[in-house]
């Protein structure tokens, strides 16, 4: 209990961005410690995978569907609630390394570890954001039975909840390279007995690290769209048997949103 | 204390709140305590929605009125509270989470003026009906009061906000994520709490006996039909 207590403290204080002033970034985010964000994302994660879930069992589905049981929303909404925490897992996994490999190169030169506690911070955020619009969510899909409606809904929410914690991410690489960039720059100047380095020579260093941090950053949101994409279906069609993933490759979360709008929309 | 007075010191008492409403103040009222802006919102909301639901006043209908001021005050909060969580999430992850008091004390002056509008509006409401306007057009004027009183609501919200925005400028965006949200979610919290005014040739009802639609999916419908 106390356990629980202390982590809804930390998680309090990272929304609140007291733990990732510019102290914390000079001794490499040690005030996020892993043990306790992983478990916080994975719930929150799971928070809004349960009221995605929802859908399939709240949803009227057409009676003798060949291959579907009555098990199958129970099933679907577990699957929805196990896979929204895994769609992050798996693009850090795919996307963590270049983002090591950027901020060694151009940017903070943060470790590993840091580097990776920077990325979970940012996954909470954005997992938190996605949790607390978790009760609009409930509230339309027990009053929805258009299954188009509900996907470009999540589109809608889960891309508001990406964008928050894509700019919490953009935003602190950018105070760090801030913070990292010029003392090493200075520190650099010290050695050869130079002055330090002053105005645009500054200016310049940080912004080539903030647009490469940009182009990351949309990386980052392609690859988790196309892996929503992959680990479908999360919101489970009423009227199709369940499938823990629907398996065939052909098609992209774009083009399928795109397709569930018009639909919507009767063009 | 008799009732009589207790009744004049009320009203007296609302008076300060409402006029505090439009003009706010640091050391206000509502700066001080926002419950008396909840009481505004279950006191006057059920004006209007009793007289919106008084369009047919035989004895076997005038259960519409009943059900119509219970429902003004939910369709008002209920949307508040749904709206909540994410908006508390936005304004913390921006650094606003200080102020959230002022925030949300904003919101509320904003929706306790909606409901002392609408209750001032009702008699026009009553006007309409009497004068003999059909269903449908009961409908669109009771649209048209909302709509009314909805931007005056919102100027009081603005005018509260202002003070916040000009502290920290992020106060405006979380103002317009706060009136998207609950714009999207309220239309579809009305569209669940329909009938409000009642058609003549429906069953008296709390809700539609149609199991729960969207508005959204509805409205789309009804535009591709034209």
């Amino acid at each position: 209990m106390a356990s629980v207590t202390h982590a809804i403290r930390a998680l309090d204080e990272l929304l609140r961005g007291d733990r990732t002033r510019s102290a914390d970034l000079r001794v490499g985010l040690a005030n996020i410690p892993l043990r306790i964000f992983i478990p916080v994302a994975i719930v929150l994660g799971c928070t809004y995978g349960l009221f995605m879930g929802w859908y399939a069992i709240a949803a009227p589905a057409l009676p003798n569907v060949p291959g579907r049981t009555a098990a199958d929303p129970w099933l679907q909404l577990i699957a929805s609630t196990v896979k929204l925490p895994a769609l992050f897992v798996f693009t850090l996994i795919v996307t963590f390394p270049s983002l090591y490999v950027f901020n060694a190169l151009v940017g903070a030169r943060l470790r590993f570890i840091p580097t990776l506690r920077l990325l979970i911070a940012a996954v909470v955020i954005n997992l938190a954001v996605g949790a607390s619009l978790g009760p609009i969510l409930g509230f339309f899909t027990v009053s929805t039975s258009s299954y188009a409606f509900m996907i470009v809904l999540n589109a809608a929410l889960l891309g508001i909840a990406g964008m928050v914690g894509l700019w919490f991410l953009l935003q602190t690489l950018r105070r760090l390279t801030q913070v990292a960039v010029l003392d090493s720059a200075d520190e650099a100047a010290a050695e050869a007995g130079a002055p330090p380095i002053e105005g645009e020579a500054r200016a310049e260093k940080v912004t080539t690290a903030n647009t490469i941090f940009s182009i990351w950053v949309i990386i980052y949101a392609l690859v988790g769209a196309q892996m929503g994409w992959l680990l479908r279906p999360f919101i489970g069609h009423p009227n199709l048997p369940f499938e823990w993933i629907r398996g065939t490759r052909e098609g992209n979360f774009f083009s399928s949103v795109a397709f569930h709008l018009r639909q919507l929309l009767g063009m | 204390m008799t009732a009589l007075a207790a009744i004049s010191s009320g009203l007296a008492r609302a008076d300060a709140l409402i006029r505090e409403l439009g003009r706010p103040r640091l050391a206000g009222l509502i700066e001080r305590d926002w419950r008396p802006l909840l009481l505004l919102i279950v006191v006057f909301g059920p004006i209007y929605g009793a007289f919106m639901g008084s369009f047919d006043l035989t004895p076997e209908r005038s259960l519409l009125m009943l059900y119509g001021g219970i429902k003004v005050p939910i369709l008002i909060l209920l949307t508040t509270v749904i709206c909540l969580p994410g908006f508390f999430a936005l304004n913390t992850v921006l650094g606003l989470r200080d102020d959230f008091g002022r925030a949300m004390r904003a919101i509320l002056a904003g929706q306790a003026a909606l409901a002392v509008t609408l209750a001032s509006l009702a008699p026009l409401t009553r006007f309409a009906y009497t004068s003999g306007v059909d269903h449908r057009w009961a409908l669109i004027f009771n649209a048209a009061m909302f709509t009314l009183a909805t931007g005056i609501g919102q100027l009081v919200m603005m005018r509260r906000y202002r003070a916040l925005i000009a502290q920290r400028p992020a106060h405006r965006l979380m103002l317009w994520t706060w009136v998207i949200l609950y714009a999207f979610v309220g239309i579809q919290t009305g569209w669940m709490l329909r009938p409000f005014v009642g058609s003549p040739g429906l069953p008296v009802a709390f809700f539609r006996p149609e199991p729960f639609s969207n508005a959204y999916d509805a409205l789309f419908r009804i535009f591709l039909r034209l």
